[in-house]
């Protein structure tokens, strides 16, 4: 065994981990105060909103948040690219045809096709889609919760034949897709990082940025294989 | 048997008053009846002194009570304005047309903004029972509260159901050809949302459709009868309102574009919804297991 494996490995760096915490805290407060909206005539809305200060307020921390999340978002493409000229950027969170082969593998992991759990690089399929997840909301969600909050400047750069269904069609994009993502996050990523047995409560990743080594050979040994097994020596 | 007693009862009771009092005609005077009666004819005397019509005299409006148990509780003789409308008001089939003409004498400009109003002229001049009359959006005459109340049929945050209850229904929307689904459709825009979690900023039917002269949409006289007006309209809240913008709102039924993207949206996220709740079971499931069954034979260190 190689002995400069270290005790704990680095996932993420103090810049992606303070990038989280805002795109997290952002986005529970744009759920929170959405939801109110979302579901008006489900009560008890009109006392859930009021909780965030009444409709006019809640409509202006929703704006603010959703303005920080979209900041937040641009930072990170000039983090990605500060990488890339650091030449520290590797394309591990793209998705591959690989990632079919590990969900398969898993799939039958869970069914007990298979004895072994998958050969997982550094960011699992579920991982990948959880990122790329979001790219997808700030695409959706994010475009037309701007154009929403700018109806008449919008309607100027919209052609005419599609003002019929436009509004509407926003309106359910941002207001449907929002729900996929709480629902998702609700479910895949509170299961994984926080209901998982050898997590729970919560997996510390988020606020130390590093994971115990056996930990990691065991969840990403593709990767570990890479750094430091067999071979690892001519990659360097 | 009971019944008739009571009768007999008021009549002697009023001749009574009428007697001696030289018919005193406060309305101390007629709730001392009508405060204990149930169903129409009754009033609530606490809700009524509540009102914002609370101080006045039964007979200010009810100039002319029928019947002999009413013999000598009259009101000023109703004036030509008063009578002209309650004639107006005829089509209605009403209990007492002239108290509900009444209003005329103290709000005349209302009244002859609402004769000109669609509501108006369904009842005036198409002699319809469907228009609607004063009380029909203000509420029972006795009750009727200022409009910052939350009692008010008119208040801000009361206004959508006032409408609703002709507007929303079938055989009127029918009827009078409104776009199907009207309401439902202001309902889930954002604006009714917002009124509806009391946005005191959002806008109700009144706010853009106006109220006493309100008119049909296919009116170019209405605020959002023509391109024109519309953009007046919107602009009171979004500055800068222009055509393409104002075409926004028609509270019509969802364009298929849209109803697709919507369907379209709804399969996408039930079936993530699905892929996901299956795959996290399924990893519960192998997780418990390898507790289970595998314990400490997974690390090869």
């Amino acid at each position: 065994m190689n002995k400069d494996i270290p005790q704990e490995i680095q996932r993420f760096d103090l810049s992606a981990r303070i990038q989280h915490i805002i795109m997290f805290s952002t986005f529970l407060i744009l759920s929170f105060t959405g939801w109110g909206l979302k579901y008006a005539y489900v009560q008890p809305s009109s006392a859930w909103i009021h909780i965030w200060g009444g409709p006019k307020i809640a409509g202006i921390i929703h704006r603010v948040a959703g303005i920080l999340m979209l900041l937040d978002f641009i930072y990170h493409q000039f983090y990605l690219l500060n990488l890339a000229r650091k030449r520290d950027l590797r394309l591990t969170i793209i998705p591959m045809p690989k990632d079919v082969v590990d969900m398969v593998h898993n799939f039958m992991y869970f069914l007990g096709l298979r004895k072994e759990e998958p050969y997982f690089g550094k960011f699992t399929y579920l991982q990948k889609f959880d990122y790329w997840a979001v790219y997808w909301g700030m695409f959706i969600i994010g475009t037309s919760g701007f154009f929403l909050a700018f109806p008449v400047t919008v309607s100027a750069l919209f052609p005419t034949w599609t003002l019929a269904w436009a509004w509407d069609v926003l309106f359910i994009m941002h207001s449907d897709e929002a729900l996929l993502a709480i629902v998702f996050i609700l479910i895949i990523h509170f299961y994984n990082e926080h209901l998982r047995s050898e997590y729970f409560p919560m997996n510390w990743l988020w606020l130390t940025g590093k994971m115990p080594i056996d930990q990691f050979k065991h969840h990403h040994p593709a990767e570990y294989d890479y750094l430091y097994g067999k071979g690892a020596e001519k990659k360097k | 048997m009971r019944f008739r007693l009571k009768i007999l009862f008021m009549m002697l009771f009023a001749c009574l008053l009428a007697a001696t009092a030289g018919a005193a005609t406060d309305a101390a005077t007629c709730l001392s009846c009508h405060g204990s009666m149930d169903g129409a004819a009754g009033v609530n005397k606490d809700k009524y002194e509540k009102s914002v019509h609370g101080s006045f005299d039964c007979v200010t409006c009810h100039m002319a009570p029928k019947g002999d148990q009413h013999t000598g509780l009259t009101g000023a003789p109703p004036d030509k304005v008063v009578k002209e409308f309650a004639a107006a008001l005829a089509p209605k089939g009403l209990k007492d047309p002239l108290a509900a003409a009444a209003c005329v004498g103290c709000h005349p400009d209302k009244v002859e903004e609402y004769k000109g109003s669609i509501h108006g002229q369904n009842v005036i001049v198409k002699k319809s029972t469907d228009g609607p009359v004063c009380t029909s959006c203000h509420g029972i005459p006795h009750y009727i509260e200022k409009r910052p109340s939350m009692a008010s049929k008119v208040y801000l945050f009361n206004i959508v159901e006032t409408c609703g209850k002709c507007h929303e229904e079938k055989h009127i929307i029918e009827k009078y050809k409104f776009s199907p689904l009207v309401m439902e459709r202001y309902k889930e825009s954002f604006h009714g949302r917002k009124l509806k979690l009391g946005h005191a900023g959002a806008p109700s039917c009144a706010s853009c459709h106006g109220a006493h002269d309100i008119k049909s949409t296919k009116d170019a006289s209405s605020p959002v009868g023509s391109v024109e007006n519309k953009k007046k309209t919107c602009s009171k809240c979004h500055s800068g309102a222009m055509e393409k913008f104002v075409a926004a709102i028609t509270h019509k039924p969802l364009h298929p574009v849209a109803h697709f993207a919507e369907i379209a949206l709804i399969i996408l996220t039930v079936g993530t919804f699905m892929f996901i709740i299956t795959h996290v079971l399924l990893d519960i499931f192998a997780d418990i297991r390898k507790r289970l069954f595998r314990k400490g034979g997974d690390h090869h260190e």
